[in-house]
């Protein structure tokens, strides 16, 4: 089963006499695969669920942790491994890494995971992922799930070194997928977490949520056609690369990371690229995407070019812009104004933030409306009427709906992200 | 009586349990689960006994049930295995940490102690492990000895103690802990035992005072030198 790619450029046509900028869409196609099957076919799951228990879980975020939990076990069978990983100051692996054929085990277990202490969130981590790697199957997909409301204050807590520690892991097969909880957890950590981990990323406001992103997290790993994918943009005879919208992280070979790649869900690069002097028929970029299937063995690779009829730079501007493409370049700059933004509430600056937001909101009034424009500037109007209200919430809206160019993030139904 | 209680006479080397047992289930009054531990260790146990593991953190606090408390076929695991290695010279320290473990792992521990050649189909062995699971294994490993603070933790190689019995990468454990302790508390002098199970039924014994070279040439060689002694130890007896 093999991906496909395909461009699409804003304009359907390069200057021959002159320099043009381009800008266009890659999108990663999955390959056709029927809708029904999947959880039949699905490769075996090996999950660590890690529960923070710290004693800011107490009363319903951990009642509905337990519940989602146990949610959890219910959907699994006896080809998929479960081990359940408790934390507070200390961690304590509740269930170790087992086959699910007796959901009741797992559920008495959680049942009793009771609340108190600090928040050792990579110990916690840890253990979760030792429990993985003891069961660790090639062939199928063997993955970290952390979820916690809180800021990691025990053990080790700098970002960026639980963010290499994770991708290290990343590299030697298993992925992490970090779930923050409630109003005080670190989003820029859990951000951090599940970029480098290659997995989700949700942000839970309220807990009655977690079955649903539970069950979201088993479909899309179910689903999961490629992980590690790097994609490699590579312009050709004297083109340039001027930006990539998505500001996708860099994988060690040097290729863009791209979130894993699901059945049913295309995923979007945003560039732009200026062009000399264009001839006929020349080759303006070629593209090459690199991936892991689940299952199967070592590296895949796909390597594809295109090219572009050639006119007068006049006749260029006359062009209709594609509205599709267009659209999507802007989802793709309103998601690094908000970076932007977010990066100005750090620095104390709301005024600022806000005037960055609002300047989101004119990409979209360039373009035609849509409901997807439509929603859009809804989110970004919300967010900026949130900024003095809730300083918090809105930093940690923005923060998700920003990654959303770069990674899988759970939208949990609410329609926002 | 149950017959799935650990380690009852109908189960001598207690190959029936599957470790899929729900210990949390099972529940004992204190004379009941002093009986029940009496007879399968072959010696009495007092309510005080229980008492004090419960006051140190060994035994899971009991249940109530009014005014009296309740046990779980866990607190008779737990009561099992803590006795099971005091009787090997095993201090209270040292067992604490092997009793904290889930009930599955309590099971196999117990399993093990008392029949070391019984398959566990908890652990895998070694030779089982595909090279992709050893390099994660090792890499965790790498983090967490990268992590601790061997001052942190001047127990550390106690809680190896009854390895054979945890799951995971024994030789990686080993070795992460033999580095930090010899970088880390190289010169405290005494004559005090460490038991390290290698292999069911095979224990190394490893003294406070014994000086183990740093990774490298030297470790090798000194490894070397071990294997040596114990092939001409072997070759004699043959």
């Amino acid at each position: 089963m093999t991906p496909s790619l395909h461009f699409r450029p804003l304009r359907p046509a390069v200057a021959a006499d002159g320099a043009s900028t381009l800008d266009l869409l890659i999108t990663v196609q999955p390959p056709e695969r029927s809708a029904e099957e999947p959880t039949q076919s699905r490769p075996p799951l090996n999950l660590a669920l890690v529960i923070d228990r710290s004693g800011s879980m107490m009363g319903r975020k951990l009642c509905y942790a337990r519940k989602a939990a146990q949610f959890l076990a219910g959907e699994l069978n006896d080809r998929d491994h479960l081990a359940i990983v408790t934390f507070n100051s200390a961690v304590n692996v509740l269930v170790p890494s087992q086959p699910v054929r007796d959901p009741l085990r797992f559920i008495s277990a959680i049942n009793t995971i009771d609340p108190g202490g600090a928040t050792a969130l990579f110990d916690g981590w840890r253990a979760g992922a030792t429990e993985v790697a003891n069961q660790l199957d090639p062939q199928g997909l063997n993955r970290v799930l952390l979820l916690s409301d809180g800021q990691a204050n025990k053990g080790l807590t700098n970002q960026r070194r639980i963010a290499n520690r994770v991708e290290g892991l990343t590299k030697r097969g298993i992925s992490t997928s970090a779930f923050g909880l409630g109003s005080s957890f670190d989003e820029d950590l859990m951000g951090a977490i599940a970029s480098a981990g290659d997995g989700t990323l949700a942000q839970i406001e309220s807990p009655e949520q977690l079955d649903d992103l539970y069950a979201s997290e088993l479909q899309g790993l179910a689903g999961t056609l490629a992980r590690r994918v790097g994609i490699r943009i590579a312009p050709r005879h004297g083109a340039q690369l001027v930006e990539v919208f998505n500001d996708l992280e860099k994988l060690e070979d040097g290729s863009l990371k791209l979130p894993n790649l699901r059945a049913g869900q295309e995923l979007t690069v945003g560039l732009r690229l200026k062009l000399p002097a264009w001839v006929s028929n020349q080759e303006i970029c070629s593209v090459r995407l690199a991936w892991n299937s689940p299952g199967g063995d070592g590296r895949q690779e796909l390597e594809t070019s295109f090219t572009l009829p050639v006119m007068a730079a006049a006749d260029l501007q006359g062009l209709a812009a594609d509205a599709v493409v267009a659209e999507q370049l802007a989802l793709l700059q309103a998601n690094r104004q908000r970076r932007l933004a977010i990066e100005q509430l750090d620095d104390g600056d709301i005024d600022g933030a806000e005037d960055t937001l609002l300047s989101a909101t004119t990409l979209f009034s360039l373009i035609p409306d849509s409901e997807l424009t439509r929603r859009e500037l809804r989110m970004l109007e919300e967010k900026r009427a949130l900024l003095r209200q809730d300083r918090n919430l809105s930093r940690k809206r923005l923060s998700r709906e920003s990654l959303r160019s770069r990674l899988n993030i759970w939208s949990g139904g609410d329609g926002s992200a | 009586m149950d017959d799935s209680v650990p380690g009852s006479p109908r189960q001598p080397n207690g190959r029936a349990d599957s470790g899929e047992r729900d210990l949390a289930a099972e529940s004992y009054g204190l004379e009941e689960l002093l009986a029940l531990a009496g007879e399968r260790l072959g010696e009495e146990i007092t309510p005080r006994t229980v008492r004090l593991y419960a006051t140190q953190g060994l035994i899971d606090r009991p249940g109530r049930e009014g005014r009296s408390a309740i046990y779980s076929g866990r607190h008779l695991l737990q009561l099992l295995l803590i006795r099971s290695l005091a009787r090997r010279g095993l201090s209270l320290t040292a067992i604490a940490p092997v009793v904290a473990g889930s009930d599955a792992e309590l099971l196999s521990q117990l399993r093990q102690l008392e029949d070391p050649t019984a398959p566990d189909p908890s652990r895998r062995l070694s030779a089982s492990f595909s090279s992709e699971q050893l390099q994660a294994l090792a890499y965790l490993d790498e983090l967490n000895s990268e992590e601790s603070d061997p001052s942190d933790q001047p127990s550390g190689l106690l809680s190896l103690l009854g390895a054979p019995l945890t799951t995971g990468s024994l030789t990686q454990k080993l070795r992460s802990r033999l580095s930090a302790r010899s970088s880390g508390r190289s010169s405290a002098a005494s004559s005090r035992w460490h038991r390290f199970a290698l292999a069911p039924g095979v224990e190394l014994h490893l003294s406070d005072s014994a000086s183990i070279p740093p990774t490298g040439s030297r470790r090798e060689a000194w490894l070397q030198r071990l294997v040596d002694r114990l092939r001409e130890q072997l070759d004699s007896d043959g």
